[in-house]
């Protein structure tokens, strides 16, 4: 039992388990939740039937997981996926990582054998608690039916609160079926952040010092939402801005100080900027390796400015001169008024260098040839959706072409498997997303080596008729992996070839899709109307020449000051 | 040089085994551990030591402070004789 617990009422009907487990849910205002049945949770099964509680059948638990993900990314509520015990359980496993090293709230829900059988190698036992321990923000094992409700809630205070992250509720099959007539509550702590001021005003005095101020942001602006407060932050100072992967779109990619995403596939001008800066104002960002670069060499000039809702990021990799630890939002309303309340910075010349790199830097979209460049098809794809665009992204060439090229004016509107880098995540987010937000235009964005990952997940497409667009990009072979084996492996291809892929329209026909076929230059521009038409569900199969390789490129333990450029 | 902290958790499932295993994954070799009951809660005391220089005791600190039901109390720096 929790401590924050209280007995609310002790004269309610006799419940089961499972029963509070769907009551509780309901009343937490889920409305879809994610998963596929099993013995260890045949209980909650039977309590679904006739809930007021959307159950997504996907065709593998690790679909239920990504898609629970990418709906709590698009929808900002909780995502919620299940599972029964043992290979149910640990095939969550990589949506949970997928969650916590992207600081997605999560709350996933897993059937276990009956506490008497825990320990003994029982059928399909596993200490699925024990497994998840270094991927969860936090785990419960219910031991008690009168806990259920305490345990969801807490579960989903936990994932939604600071900085947010998965939470495993793990309920033996006893706890599902045993009854009580006890409803025990949650009491929600009530905490409040509050912004250290004089860190506000430490933060104020290093931007007033700087000549060459930079904002990085990273992907806790979004989560904290704080995506106004920053806007309105940069909009006050003219500070000129660099974005990670996570962070597309918090500022409009087409905004005129936004010069890209820094890092390994970032743009020049994003990081040439930070290299060059003399104080970086970090915001919601971890100093990932792939934003970095080689740590020791990155923006060597620069003074640090952090601001993040986990003081556990601050000082992790680069040391902070300013700390502002607390909600982002209030940390940025706090500064931006400060610096209202003060002269306009004096940084012009700057802003204008940084501007211009940009300008002169710009991707070109006219390499020659006949067959489809995926860098301008992405571009188009985006700019056809406009607003209303959503990229799910799925793991490799794909997913940086999509991050360099798309538009995004919105951050909700590129959800991508950042941290964890995992490849079959673009076609359930992508249902994950649709159904979180039916008025946009998500389209999976997929590569054919992670396509084949969770392609089973077209079955559930079709199930519920959702009509999410997929533009799946086909090199025939791993291209991210291949590409590195041509520049830093002495062009020895190990295991990358896949060109015995399947006829992929055929597939998606088989599924009961509509899909069809771009492999020219000149079917682009039609296929992308056609597919963005299209009523239901539909996949573009793009076929792309498997030398097409992601530029520019810092190589991997080089400094973000090296970048490499293909032909 | 090797430190040693207090941590007090409570006894829920696995709070031992994440407390220990956080301390591990982020780079840290665990010399001595002695717990004692304290009702509703455990009191454990874990001498560690970083794996290499660039392991900071502060962002150890940092870290444990932000598990669910793990409360540390504080810790000593002991000077070791290999340090």
């Amino acid at each position: 039992m929790t401590a924050a617990a209280f007995k609310s009422s002790a004269e309610a009907a006799p419940q089961s388990g499972a029963r509070l487990l769907v009551s509780t849910l309901e009343r937490l205002g889920v409305e879809v939740v994610f998963g596929y049945p099993g013995g260890a949770i045949m209980p909650v099964y039977d309590a679904l039937a006739g809930s007021k509680l959307k159950h997504i059948l996907v065709r593998h638990e690790q679909g239920a997981a990504f898609a629970a993900d990418a709906y709590a990314r698009k929808s900002g509520k909780v995502g919620v996926c299940m599972a029964t015990s043992g290979p149910g359980a640990t095939n969550l496993i990589t949506g949970i990582a997928n969650a916590m090293m992207d600081s997605v709230p999560m709350v996933c829900i897993t059937g276990n054998v009956a506490q008497g059988l825990m320990g003994t190698d029982a059928f399909q036992e596993i200490d699925i608690l024990g497994v998840t321990l270094p991927i969860v923000k936090h785990s419960i094992l219910v031991r008690d039916a009168a806990d259920v409700p305490a345990a969801v809630e807490e579960a989903f205070h936990i994932a939604a609160s600071g900085r947010p992250g998965p939470v495993l509720v793990d309920l033996p099959k006893d706890v599902q079926f045993a009854t009580t007539s006890d409803d025990y509550g949650f009491h929600i702590p009530n905490e409040t952040s509050r912004i250290d001021h004089d860190a506000v005003a430490a933060a104020e005095a290093a931007i007033r010092a700087a000549k060459k101020p930079l904002v990085y942001i990273g992907g806790g602006v979004k989560i904290g939402r704080a995506t106004e407060a920053l806007r309105a932050f940069v909009a006050a100072t003219g500070i000129p801005q660099v974005s990670t992967l996570n962070a597309l779109g918090t500022v409009p990619t087409d905004a005129p100080r936004m010069l890209g995403m820094l890092g390994m596939h970032g743009a020049r001008a994003a990081n040439h900027a930070v290299q060059d800066s003399d104080l970086l104002i970090v915001v919601g960002a971890r100093f990932d390796d792939r934003a970095t670069g080689k740590l020791a060499e990155f923006a060597p000039n620069a003074r640090i400015v952090h601001f993040d809702i986990d003081a556990s990021e601050v000082g992790k990799l680069r040391a902070a001169n300013v700390a502002v630890v607390g909600e982002l939002k209030d940390g940025i309303e706090a500064l931006t008024t400060r610096m209202a309340g003060g002269p306009a910075l004096d940084i012009q010349p700057w802003v204008e260098a940084c501007v211009d790199a940009a300008r002169t830097g710009a991707y070109r979209y006219d390499a020659p040839g006949e067959g489809v460049y995926a860098p301008a098809l992405l571009k188009e794809v985006s700019e056809a959706a406009g607003d209303a665009f959503v990229a799910a992204c799925d793991v490799g060439q794909h997913q940086m072409w999509a991050a360099m090229h798309c538009r995004f004016s919105r951050p909700e509107a590129h959800i991508t498997s950042g941290g964890l880098g995992a490849m079959g995540f673009g076609l359930p987010a992508g249902i994950g997303a649709k159904l979180a937000d039916p008025s946009a235009t998500v389209v999976t964005i997929a590569g054919d080596g992670g396509f084949m990952m969770n392609i089973q997940e077209l079955a559930t497409l079709k199930r519920y008729g959702i009509p999410l667009k997929i533009v799946l990009i086909d090199n025939s072979s791993l291209g991210l992996v291949r590409q590195w084996q041509e520049l830093f492996f002495a062009e020895n291809y190990s295991e990358i070839d896949l060109s015995d892929n399947p006829d992929f329209v055929k597939v998606a026909e088989a599924f009961g899709i509509e899909a069809f076929r771009i492999d020219r230059r000149d079917q682009v521009s039609e296929g992308i109307q056609r597919l963005l038409a299209a009523e239901g569900p539909c996949l573009a199969h793009v076929v792309i020449d498997p030398r097409d390789n992601v530029w520019p490129l810092v190589p991997p333990g080089k400094s973000n000051a090296e970048m490499m450029e293909g032909s | 040089m090797s430190n040693t902290i207090h941590i007090q958790i409570d006894r829920a499932d696995g709070s031992l085994q994440r407390l220990i295993g956080l301390v591990e994954r982020r780079g840290f070799h665990i010399d001595g551990i002695n717990m004692a009951d304290e009702g509703a809660f455990r009191r454990i005391s874990l001498t560690i030591r970083g794996r290499d220089a660039g392991r900071c005791m502060e962002n150890l600190g940092r870290q444990i402070d932000r598990l669910f039901g793990v409360r540390r109390i504080g810790n000593d720096i002991i000077q070791s004789e290999a340090a």
